[in-house]
């Protein structure tokens, strides 16, 4: 049992080397970075102090907590919406399942050059349409506006990932037993009454999975923001992955990049360990 | 024990693969060189590969967007291509880190080369790289548009005043009832493109960013606030579009296009796509307007040749740019003017259109070799912007860049 036991760890040996060399390495190597300079001398927590510093830094974390939140809210309540019509029987329902999911499905790149496109002040759509309504009057600068840009960046990734949860809520419905609905319906249970009672309940633990993904991938998803705005204007819609990536790919300060990878890998790392030991932990199907 | 064998010898596969895969052919160059330069420089390479029968040339096409990043991350990569064009203000930066190899060996005809470009290129008593375009920006205008507003379209503004003037005089409806505005300045878009509209005017007017010893912020000096209250006031007094704040060099263009923007700062670049996108506009060209009694300025941009530190065939390299450096490719193979002077007597640089960009050469300059260039202007863009929001007024927001400015001198 033991030699099998040994033999089995073998087999996995090269799989674990090779998951090693890509994760643990350069997590290493930013660690390393963010404390030497561009020489590669030793120079403690002086990058640290710098992007912390930076006034910044802090913009960019309430941009990001603003961004992040608002999108999953929103991602959430549309996805969870529609997965629960996309579950209803109707004419058509294969047709319109395959629509929803098309804006997940679009490269991001390519979603946010149109949605920048389509906002433009001056050429673009959706001040056409508003205008041709009569329901503006002069052109709104829904990018270049201080209380507009972020609402609407907001608005393209929660129109970019609901569709995702809309399938993981799908998917999560056809395991809801029939029989729930049918003692439901025995005790005089509506339509909402179902939703709420039966639904929701049954749909926690993939909500909870889902919410999970979605603030990670929120937390690193720079495309539509740096694609549309590139942080601007006046860092109104920088988030902490931009700052990073302005720090390495238009600074060329690579150290303080890692430096502010560091922390910002710390705080992610602290805030899913958190929410797992929160939420994931109760949240085991059919126990209440 | 076979499947121990196995597992060694798969690795020492995959490693000789690997190894394989990164080691360069003796006597190939490959040469990273731009998309709209890609037809020019297959037939330079297929000319100096016939001259060269022991050499051949990889090229490999780079595109505008994103390229300092990737040619930053090459050359720290340890296998970089043997030959990268880059643009001049990107230079000291790789010669400060020591990945860029020193080219005074190729260098030839020195006095030939126009100063500011070579200035660029030069640190530590030491030439890092050869330049072979250079261009600055100058101001394109609508010929039919300045008629229509009842201004000479052979008279273009020269000084700061007549700028503002004509802009009003160019701003309202037109006859067909769309809106026009005078004179585009940037906001948006990737900051180098307002770094290099509105530097020039804090020049003029005998201000800076940076101390000359690049030791102190300035930017919130009287001279530099003027010149960007000057730049940002066609925003506030709506002599520039509303989306000013979105548009960079190449959607002003778009707007001048479409007739939409009469007068915008740029470079000989954009005349064929105007007059490949509206035909029907008559384009002037002017040098960029001056404070009264002062004289105008301009960055000096362009591309120049490098070799990274880690080339693999480096001697191969210098030899190649030493042919392409000769005044007749060089003349062939800049998409703007060539950093020679004697390759500016080809008849393509003889177009009459040209003629006022030629006249800014004299004027332009180079931006401060400071180590830390792309964080304090974009220090300095965040002010700018910030002022354009309406958050800031001119002098709030230079302060506030000269405070962040501060610690990135050292």
């Amino acid at each position: 049992m033991s030699s099998g036991r040994q033999y089995g760890l073998l087999f996995v040996l090269p799989a674990i080397i090779v998951l090693a060399l890509l994760v643990v390495y350069p997590l290493a190597y930013t660690g390393l970075l963010s404390v030497t300079d561009d020489q590669g001398h030793y120079v403690g927590a002086a990058n640290y102090a710098a992007v912390i510093g930076a006034r910044v830094t802090t913009t960019a974390v309430w941009n990001t907590v603003y961004y992040v939140g608002a999108s999953i809210v929103l991602q959430i309540v549309l996805g969870t919406l529609a997965g629960v019509l996309l579950n209803q029987r109707f004419r058509g329902r294969a047709f319109v399942r395959s629509l929803t999911v098309i804006p997940w499905v679009i490269p991001g790149i390519v979603a946010a050059t149109t949605w920048a496109w389509m906002f433009h002040t001056e050429f673009g759509i959706i001040n056409y349409m508003l205008a041709s309504a009569h329901v503006i009057d002069a052109p709104v600068g829904w990018l270049t506006g201080r209380n507009t840009v972020m609402p609407a960046l907001i608005a393209i990734n929660a129109w970019k990932l609901f569709p995702f949860v809309a399938v993981m809520v799908l998917a999560g419905l056809q395991a809801v037993p029939n029989e729930l609905y049918e003692s439901a319906r025995i005790d005089g249970a509506g339509f909402w009454q179902e939703v709420r009672h039966v639904m929701l309940p049954q749909l926690r633990p993939v909500l909870t999975a889902i919410t999970l993904l979605l603030v990670i991938w929120g937390l690193n998803a720079i495309t539509i923001i740096y694609t549309i705005t590139r942080g601007g204007p006046a860092n109104r819609t920088l988030i902490t992955p931009i700052e990073i990536f302005r720090y390495a790919f238009e600074q060329f300060q690579f150290n303080q990049a890692a430096a502010l990878s560091v922390l910002f890998f710390a705080v992610t790392v602290g805030f899913v360990a958190a929410y797992i030991k929160l939420f994931a932990t109760t949240a085991e199907p059919g126990v209440r | 024990m076979s499947w121990q064998r196995n597992v060694v010898l798969a690795g020492a596969t995959s490693l000789l693969i690997t190894i394989a895969g990164s080691v360069a052919v003796a006597g190939e160059i490959v040469w990273w060189t731009p998309n709209w330069g890609e037809a020019r420089a297959k037939e330079l390479a297929t000319k100096f590969e016939a001259g060269n029968p022991s050499i051949t040339i990889k090229l490999e096409v780079t595109v505008a967007n994103g390229l300092p990043a990737k040619v930053a991350t090459a050359l720290r990569s340890g296998s970089p291509p043997d030959l990268i064009e880059v643009q001049h203000g990107w230079v000291p930066e790789y010669a400060q880190a020591g990945l860029v190899l020193p080219l005074d060996d190729v260098l030839r005809d020195k006095d030939d080369y126009f100063p500011a470009a070579l200035d660029y290129v030069t640190w530590n008593g030491k030439v890092w790289a050869i330049p072979y375009r250079i261009e600055t920006h100058a101001v394109i205008y609508n010929k039919g548009a300045f008629k229509a507003a009842g201004l000479d379209p052979d008279k273009p503004p020269q000084t700061w005043s007549d700028l503002v003037a004509a802009a009003k005089k160019l701003t309202g409806k037109t006859a067909d009832g769309k809106d026009q505005y005078g004179f585009a300045i940037t906001g948006g878009g990737e900051f180098g493109n307002t770094i290099f509209r509105t530097l020039p005017f804090i020049w003029m007017n005998g201000g800076s960013i940076i101390s000359d010893d690049m030791k102190k912020a300035t930017v919130n000096q009287p001279a530099a606030v003027e010149a960007v209250k000057f730049y940002t006031d066609f925003l506030a007094n709506k002599l520039s579009p509303p989306s000013t704040l979105q548009n960079d060099g190449i959607a002003n263009r778009q707007l001048f296009i479409a007739g939409t923007v009469a007068m915008y700062q740029s470079g000989q670049f954009d005349i064929d796509s105007i007059r490949k996108g509206n035909p029907n506009i008559d384009i002037g060209v002017a040098m960029i307007p001056h404070p009264d009694g002062k004289e105008t300025a301009a960055i000096v941009g362009g591309w120049s040749f490098v070799i990274p530190k880690d080339a693999k065939n480096p001697d191969e390299t210098k030899k190649f740019i030493r042919f392409l450096a000769e005044p007749d490719n060089m003349g062939f193979f800049t998409d703007t003017f060539p950093a020679r002077k004697s390759a500016m007597n080809l008849p393509r640089f003889q177009d009459p259109i040209l003629a006022n960009f030629k006249a800014m050469l004299p004027y332009g300059r180079k931006t401060p070799p400071a180590k830390n260039w792309q964080q304090i202007t974009q220090a300095y863009f965040d002010g700018l912007q910030s002022i354009m929001l309406g958050d800031a007024s001119p002098q709030e927001a230079m302060d506030a860049a000269a405070e962040q400015i501060a610690p990135l001198l050292h």
